[in-house]
C-alpha cells in the first residue's frame, strides 16, 4: 500500500539554452523530444491532483521553451494543485510573467549559476545573469512567490556569501543552496566541479550563519552535499514515497535520474493513468519500502530516516543500484566515496577554462 | 505576539485548502504543505485581513460558546503568531 504523492515533478522538456557542466539531466537529453502534448499534460495534471498530488514543479530543461506553459498553469490551478515554475528565467518577458500570473502561477525558481555576471555567464555558456536579476524582481512585482536557487560546486563554492547577498537583493522569500548531486553532465564533470573540503566547510558556515541571520524574512536552504557527509541523503524522501516525476516523453519515474538505472520497467502517461503507475508500476514498487534493502539497511536503525540513501548514485558507484549507497559510513563500499572526496584544498584558486553540458545524441527512443 | 487590534492576512503563497486524499486541512506553502487541526483550520479561514486578531477570537468563542474565552485568545494569538513567523501571515496594523 502506497500513501499519496505530496508533489509532481514535471519535467515539461530537456530542451535548455544553457549549458551548465553540473546538469543533472540524461546527457543524451536531444535523444527525448517526443513531448508530451498540451492535452495529455493536462490530463496528468488531472490525474496527479486527484492522486493527492499537492504541488506541480514545472521543470526541464527549459520549461519557458513550451509555449503552452500558460495553459498548463491554468489546467493545474484548475485541477488545485499549487505552482511552481522552475526556470532559468532565459529571455522571459515582462508580458510572459504577466499572462504566467494571469494564468495562476503561485511560485517561480529562479536558477542564478554565480554571484555576478562574468562567472555566472561563463557557467551557463550564454549572457543570462542580468536577464534573470530582472525577472526575478517582475515575478515579487506581479505578487508571485519568488525562490532562488544556486547549484554549488568548487567553482562558485566561495562565492557563497555573495550569492545569499544576491537573493537577498531581488527580494527572494527562499534560497536553495543545493550542493551538485553527480548525475547526468554533473557526473562527467565530477573532477573538475568537485569540492575539497575546506572551500566546503567555509561555505557551510557561511550558509548557516545566513539562515540564523535571515529567519523569518528568507528560507535559506541548504541542501547537504554529497560524499562529505557521515549519513546518506534521503534521496527524493524514499522511493516512491513523496514524490513522482513525468519526464518529457510522458514516462512516469520515481525520481528524475532513475531511467538511468538498468532493467527498470517503465510506464507511460500515453498507456496508464498515472495513479495506477504510482500504485502498480513495477518500477515504482521495486526499492518503495523496506523489502529490497541489503542487511546492511534493513538491520539499520536510519533505514527510515534515509531510506537507503540514493539508488542512482549505488548504481553509478557500485554497479547495484541496491546495494546501500556508498556514501553511508556503514556501507561496505564506503571506501569508494572515501576515495573521491578532496581533503586538500585545490592549488588553483579559479581553476580551468570553459566546462560545458554533456551533449550525446545516442539515437531515437521508442518511449 | 502583537496588538489584538492588527489584521491578519494569509499570505497570497499560503494556501488554504481541504486535502482530500489525507483528510485534513492545509496550508500549501512553496515546497511546504502545513497540516492543520480543525482548530487550525477555523482560525486560518478567518485571517481575511479584514477582521483583527480581536474579531477573529470574537468570532471564534461565539461559535464555541463551550470554549473559555482566554483558551480561544492564546490558541489564536499562538497560531497566528507561528504563521507570522514563517511568513505565512501577515500583519496590518489597525
Amino acid at each position: 500500500m502506497s500513501d499519496p504523492p505530496v508533489a509532481l515533478l514535471a519535467e515539461l522538456t530537456y530542451r535548455c539554452p544553457l549549458r551548465c557542466a553540473y546538469c543533472s539531466n540524461p546527457t543524451d537529453w536531444r535523444d527525448y523530444g517526443d513531448e508530451l502534448d498540451t492535452a495529455v499534460w493536462s490530463r496528468v495534471l488531472r490525474e496527479a491532483a486527484e492522486l493527492g498530488a499537492l504541488h506541480v514543479h514545472f521543470s526541464g530543461g527549459e520549461p519557458l521553451l513550451r509555449d503552452d506553459l500558460e495553459s498548463l498553469v491554468r489546467a493545474a490551478r484548475d485541477a488545485g494543485l499549487y505552482t511552481n515554475l522552475i526556470t532559468s528565467a532565459w529571455r522571459v518577458t515582462r508580458e510572459r510573467l504577466a499572462a504566467l500570473a494571469d494564468a495562476g502561477l503561485d511560485h517561480v525558481q529562479v536558477s542564478v549559476q554565480d554571484s555576478d555576471a562574468a562567472h555566472a555567464d561563463a557557467l551557463a555558456g550564454t549572457a543570462v545573469h542580468a536577464h534573470k536579476l530582472e525577472a526575478a524582481r517582475e515575478v515579487k512585482a506581479l505578487g508571485m512567490a519568488l525562490s532562488v536557487n544556486a547549484v554549488l560546486h568548487q567553482r562558485n563554492l566561495a562565492r557563497v556569501g555573495e550569492i545569499i547577498a544576491l537573493a537577498e537583493s531581488v527580494g527572494a522569500e527562499r534560497l536553495e543552496l543545493a550542493n551538485t548531486q553527480w548525475h547526468g553532465s554533473a557526473l562527467a564533470h565530477r573532477d573538475a566541479l568537485m569540492p575539497d573540503r575546506e572551500t566546503l566547510a567555509r561555505a557551510q558556515a557561511v550558509a548557516l550563519a545566513a539562515r540564523a541571520r535571515l529567519r523569518g524574512t528568507m528560507d535559506v536552504i541548504w541542501v547537504i552535499p554529497d560524499w562529505y557527509e557521515d549519513a546518506p541523503r534521503p534521496c527524493m524522501d524514499g522511493w516512491g514515497r513523496r514524490f513522482v516525476t513525468v519526464i518529457p516523453t510522458g514516462v512516469v519515474l520515481p525520481c528524475p535520474g532513475a531511467h538511468g538505472l538498468p532493467g527498470m520497467v517503465f510506464d507511460s502517461v500515453r498507456d496508464r493513468p498515472l495513479g495506477d503507475i504510482w500504485r502498480e508500476g513495477a518500477d515504482f514498487q521495486r526499492y518503495r519500502g523496506t523489502g529490497w534493502m541489503s542487511p546492511t539497511c534493513a538491520g539499520c536503525e536510519r533505514r527510515d530516516v534515509d531510506f537507503g540513501g540514493c539508488r542512482c548514485q549505488a548504481f553509478a558507484l557500485t554497479g547495484d543500484a541496491a546495494r546501500t549507497d556508498p556514501s553511508c559510513p556503514k556501507s561496505p563500499d564506503h571506501r569508494l566515496v572515501r576515495d573521491l572526496r578532496r581533503e586538500r584544498p585545490a592549488t588553483a584558486t579559479e581553476p580551468g577554462g570553459p566546462l560545458y553540458r554533456i551533449d550525446i545524441r545516442r539515437g531515437p527512443r521508442a518511449s | 505576539m502583537s496588538d489584538d487590534a492588527c489584521r491578519p492576512t494569509l499570505a497570497r503563497r499560503a494556501r488554504l485548502r481541504w486535502d482530500a486524499a489525507r483528510a485534513q486541512h492545509v496550508v500549501v506553502v512553496p515546497e511546504g504543505v502545513l497540516a492543520l487541526s480543525a482548530e487550525g483550520a477555523e482560525v486560518a479561514a478567518l485571517l481575511d485581513g479584514r477582521r483583527s486578531v480581536a474579531a477573529v477570537i470574537d468570532a471564534l468563542a461565539e461559535a464555541h460558546p463551550e470554549a473559555p474565552r482566554e483558551v480561544i485568545g492564546d490558541d489564536v494569538r499562538d497560531f497566528v503568531g507561528r504563521l507570522v513567523a514563517r511568513g505565512y501571515v501577515t500583519l496590518e496594523a489597525p
